[in-house]
């Protein structure tokens, strides 16, 4: 078991990543708290040595949209999203930003995850596949895929 | 121009994703449960998370288990107590039956010692009913009639574990038993009982095989299955009137067993009735009911 300043440092360290991971998957924020805790408590109780910070960064990602998945896996919970629910806007951010997440989250789940990973935390294809344990071409697909949604989401938007 | 889109991309995600951060909110409840749920409750040895878990979860799931484990006992444990018979009541005419009765005064098996008897206890709705409603009913029930010929007989042979529902239960058979010619009581005790099971017999019809067997010893159980109680006790009516006239006067012998034999119907159940009443006080002096049965016919 890690000790509570470890948990502490990680949780200063990783939770906007957590929270990013969050926002793409969930659709209210008391799941995002449960997620939170889920993940924490997996990291405390995790007590394998990590090789390196992108090791342990890399665990945390993948630990979180499995949660996530879990979540909404459970067939307790009403499955059915609506966009304006989905979105969530907690932060100030400039409309141009707020467009462009809305656009990925009317993506499906599998070409988020993706986008997140690649644009925003600069994880290649090959690191992808790693922690989404998808095969490498699989992972092109989607990123490919993923793009060309997201580009005709943008330019119908803008058209319109 | 889609390497253009990739880069334009990839700036306003960085840009977009880097407006979301987790609120300081969030964090310090996260910590907040961690050392709530982990660290303030920690017990001393090293394995105490884990047992934090175990009485979160694990404790839940050991006292459902429990309760359920003991809800299963009691409902084993209390059919146990219903289903057991503690005393039984034999009623042979020709079709030989046997009703078990629980603590509780209710029927909770009836079978059949014959053929007939099966086919009786086949037809008859009786289960879990008191034992008094279900003698009034059997007595009054269609499928009894059909096997009473004018002359039949029938007997009722009580057994039972305590001496308390036992004799509640013979008083009970007494009554109905009363103002009728046609119905004897008698009393068994439950080794009789046990006996009578092993040779596949109501006790009501061992007992009478016993006494029988006092006069012929070739007689089998077999041998008596299917008779009727009048026939059996005609039997034993006519070996015990042919050894008494033995006694008395050889040469009034014949004529003897003959007028026994033309007495009246009242007269031989007055006799089997005093011999069962004498068989009642006989069982609590531990003689079997057919001993005194016998000694009182010598």
């Amino acid at each position: 078991m890690r000790s509570e300043e470890e948990a502490r440092r990680a949780i200063d360290l990783y939770a906007d990543t957590v929270r990013r991971i969050c926002m793409i998957h969930l659709k209210n924020y008391a799941d995002t708290e449960d997620i939170f805790q889920t993940v924490f408590l997996k990291y405390v109780l995790h007590t394998a040595p990590f090789d390196s910070p992108e090791h342990e960064k890399a665990w945390i990602i993948r630990v979180t949209i499995n949660a996530c998945r879990d979540l909404l896996r459970n067939v307790f919970r009403n499955r059915t999203v609506s966009l304006d629910q989905l979105i969530e806007k907690p932060q100030d951010m400039p409309e141009s930003c707020s467009e462009l997440l809305e656009a990925v989250l009317s993506l499906p789940a599998k070409y988020r995850d993706v986008i997140y990973l690649h644009y925003y935390e600069g994880y290649t294809a090959p690191e992808i596949s790693g922690i989404l344990k998808k095969n490498i071409n699989t992972v092109y697909t989607l990123l490919t895929r993923a793009r060309k949604l997201l580009k005709n989401r943008l330019e119908g938007g803008d058209g319109e | 121009m889609n390497r253009d889109f990739n880069n334009e991309l990839n700036t306003d995600l960085k840009n977009a994703f880097g407006h979301i951060h987790a609120e300081n909110a969030l964090k310090e409840r996260t910590k907040d449960y961690l050392s709530q749920k982990i660290y303030n409750h920690t017990p001393r040895w090293k394995t105490g998370f884990s047992l934090h878990l175990f009485r979160k979860t694990t404790v839940f799931r050991h006292t459902a288990a429990l309760t359920a484990c003991l809800i299963a006992l009691l409902f084993i444990g209390g059919s146990w107590v219903f289903m057991t018979p503690t005393a039984f009541i034999s009623i042979d005419i020709n079709p030989s039956l046997e009703l078990g009765i629980n603590r509780f005064n209710r029927i909770v098996s009836i079978r059949g010692y014959n053929e007939d008897g099966e086919e009786l206890a086949g037809s008859l709705d009786i289960r879990f009913m008191d034992y008094d409603a279900a003698l009034v009913s059997l007595l009054d029930s269609q499928e009894l009639e059909s096997y009473l010929s004018p002359d039949a007989l029938i007997t009722f042979t009580v057994a039972g574990d305590s001496e308390a529902q036992y004799n509640e239960i013979f008083e009970c058979v007494e009554s109905c038993a009363d103002g009728r010619s046609d119905i004897q009581c008698h009393s068994g005790d439950m080794s009789e009982m046990q006996n009578a099971h092993e040779a596949g017999l109501s006790f009501g019809k061992y007992r009478a095989y016993l006494i029988l067997k006092e006069f012929d010893s070739s007689v089998t159980p077999d041998d008596i299955r299917d008779l009727t109680m009048r026939e059996l006790y005609d039997l034993i009516d006519s070996y015990s009137d042919s050894s008494e006239s033995e006694n008395i006067s050889s040469a009034d012998s014949c004529s003897g067993s003959t007028d026994q034999e033309n007495r009246s119907q009242e007269d031989r159940s007055q006799e089997d009735r005093s011999r069962g009443s004498r068989s009642q006080g006989s069982r609590h002096h531990g003689n079997t009911g057919q001993e005194s049965g016998r000694h009182s016919h010598k």
